[in-house]
């Protein structure tokens, strides 16, 4: 199997590293779609540590847990669009600094 | 003793009334009156409220009912959650009945609250940390879409993003940390993940120290506790008031019942304090949380988002729970502190639900949105004006109602537990709350009115949510103690 010639921490590192390419997608970028693609890979970092420890752990959990997390992540890419449609409608824009007239 | 499905009849009641909307909606789309509309979701989140309180007082599920093999669990702290969520939720759509009465799209409306509520039912049950992450966004889908409702209105839109943009992001950190703490002990079972905490706390205390700093982080969202409060100001402003109560009373709420329940039976604090002392970690979150919120509500010229940054320090009155459970004093300091924690939500659902409302029926009337604005109110609408007073004493914890009481808990169980400093910094955060709490009630009973404002109509359904909440919040000055018994129970028997 893959996971005998692959060390675990090795999916750990590569789960880490989506991370932070996603975190860093989110804490940068204007576009509104492009901030809702960086959380995708948030999400599916997460995923990867899911199913590979599913694997390591010799159990199933993890990996059902892990299609849980795809469906939850289209229902909140649904619900994002509709709000982006709405941001672009009343701002004219899917620029997510351009909505400040709320302030402190 | 209940049997197993029974005991889900309170969440059970909130989804069945959100299915009966989707039906009697289905009929001729769009045009069902707004009376059948706020009828069945009060009608179903009465019948939540109701089979909970029974199942609660009657001591039915003492010892907790565990379904599903352990996914959930009805015990007495799940069943106060979710009497709070179907107290708020009644309220909110009495209310709903006028604040939505000319608007499109009101059945969705509707539906969006119940399975919001149904969500947050299911929060205080979850026994597993995947179950724990699909309530939580079966909760917080429906808030981002209500609190953008006003698809028109640019200040609804921009709270609905910010609200949307930040909880995406924490619900990706918390599904990453629940992966870090599966990956170090092998469950997402609450029961086995206590079991593994001890040794995968010793093993892996990196993995497992940053996944449950992570999954703190995502509760910290969920219950707009600093440093993920960013959000908060800015969604309860910018949405319908009556959404603004639902998120601030009983989203927070169910935050809360998800944090005690997931650190008290997942990471037991005796076995994980190698790896990360959520204690400590907690008792910082409480004060930043307290400390801020309550500085940044004194200095707000709107009453909205006075009462939003209000909401977050309260928040941080309620962390108090979770940060006083040092030890010292044993088991009862803990039951103490963590019960008065639940019990301040609880009242907190009444008068916090109730002062919402009222801003929501002053928009209602239009009469804009600064203390100013509500300058000599009382002389128009007095009996409105008595229920924010008693909302607002009651906030500050002056002994007009419940929260005199559930702070007084909350303060006592903090030293009791060996942490006074936690209790003096509450303390002195309660008396600056004070100033901003009275601005309000000054404006309305002694400033001169406006001129020229003019108030065509009372709305009725609006007034009867607003003076219920009131009365309940009076009623529980004495009356909490009704409740005393079983969250003090309900703590007890988590830790």
């Amino acid at each position: 199997m893959v996971l005998e010639t692959v060390p675990v921490e090795y999916y750990m590192v590569l789960s880490a590293a989506v991370f932070c390419a996603g975190l860093f997608g989110v804490l940068t970028r204007r576009n509104a779609l492009l901030f809702l693609m960086s959380v995708e890979l948030l999400l599916n970092a997460a995923n990867i540590n899911l199913v590979v420890f599913a694997f390591y752990w010799g159990e199933i959990t993890g990996q059902v847990f892990a299609l849980f997390v795809i469906a939850i992540a289209a229902a909140e890419v649904a619900i994002g669009i509709g709000i982006i449609l709405v941001l672009q409608r009343n701002f004219g824009d899917v620029d997510v600094t351009d909505a400040t007239t709320l302030r402190w | 003793m209940i049997a197993g499905g029974l005991a889900l009849a309170p969440a059970g009641a909130f989804v069945l009334a959100a299915l009966a909307l989707f039906v009697i909606d289905a009929f001729s789309p769009g045009k069902t009156s707004g009376g059948v509309l706020a009828g069945v979701s009060a009608f179903g989140a009465v019948g939540a409220l109701a089979a909970s309180g029974v199942f609660l007082l009657s001591g039915a599920a003492s010892g907790g009912i565990e379904l599903f093999g352990g996914q959930l669990v009805v015990d007495g702290m799940s069943l106060l959650f979710t009497f709070i969520f179907g107290s708020v939720t009644a309220l909110v759509a009495v209310a709903s009945f006028d604040y939505v009465r000319e608007m499109p799209h009101r059945a969705e409306y509707y539906m969006l609250i119940l399975l919001a509520a149904t969500g947050m039912s299911l929060m205080a049950s979850a026994n597993s940390l995947a179950v724990a992450f699909v309530s939580l966004e079966l909760a917080s889908l429906p808030s981002y879409a209500l609190v953008a409702y006003l698809k028109g209105n640019r200040g609804s839109v921009e709270g609905g993003l910010k609200y949307f943009l930040i909880g995406a992001l924490s619900s990706a950190i918390l599904v990453y940390g629940i992966s870090l703490v599966y990956a170090s002990t092998g469950s997402l079972l609450l029961s086995d993940v206590a079991d593994a905490a001890g040794e995968a706390a010793a093993t892996y205390p990196g993995v497992f120290g940053t996944g449950v700093l992570m999954i703190i982080g995502g509760l910290a969202f969920k219950t707009a506790s600093v440093p993920f409060h960013f959000w908060a100001p800015d969604a309860y402003e910018g949405a319908p008031a009556p959404v603004s109560a639902f998120l601030s009373s009983a989203s927070k709420a169910a935050g809360f019942v998800l944090a005690f329940r997931i650190l008290l039976v997942g990471f037991p604090i005796q076995s994980v304090v190698g790896a990360i002392d959520w204690v400590l970690v907690f008792q910082i979150l409480a004060v930043l949380t307290m400390t801020i919120g309550n500085f940044a509500a004194a200095t707000q010229e709107r009453v909205k988002r006075m009462l939003a940054y209000s909401s977050i320090g309260h928040a941080g009155y309620v962390l108090i729970g979770l940060a006083a459970l040092t030890g010292v004093g044993g088991a009862s300091a803990g039951a103490t502190v963590l019960g008065a924690s639940m019990l301040h939500l609880l009242v907190y659902g009444f008068m916090n639900t109730g002062a919402f409302l009222f801003v929501a029926l002053v928009e209602h009337w239009e009469i804009g949105r600064t203390f100013e604005d509500y300058n000599g109110l009382a002389r128009q609408a007095p009996l409105a004006c008595v229920a924010m007073t008693v909302f607002m004493f009651s906030l500050a914890g002056l002994p007009v109602g419940g929260g005199f009481v559930s702070k007084y808990y909350l303060f006592a169980g903090a030293v009791g537990a060996g942490v006074w400093w936690l209790a003096l910094v509450g303390a002195i955060n309660s008396a600056l709350s004070l100033y901003y709490y009275s601005r309000v009630v000054k404006a309305m009973w002694i400033e001169e009115p406006i001129e020229g404002r003019t108030i065509a109509h009372y709305p009725t359904a609006l007034y009867a949510a607003v003076l219920t909440a009131a009365v309940v919040t009076v009623f529980l000055l004495p009356g909490l103690v009704v409740f005393d018994g079983a969250a003090f129970d309900a703590a007890a028997a988590l830790l």
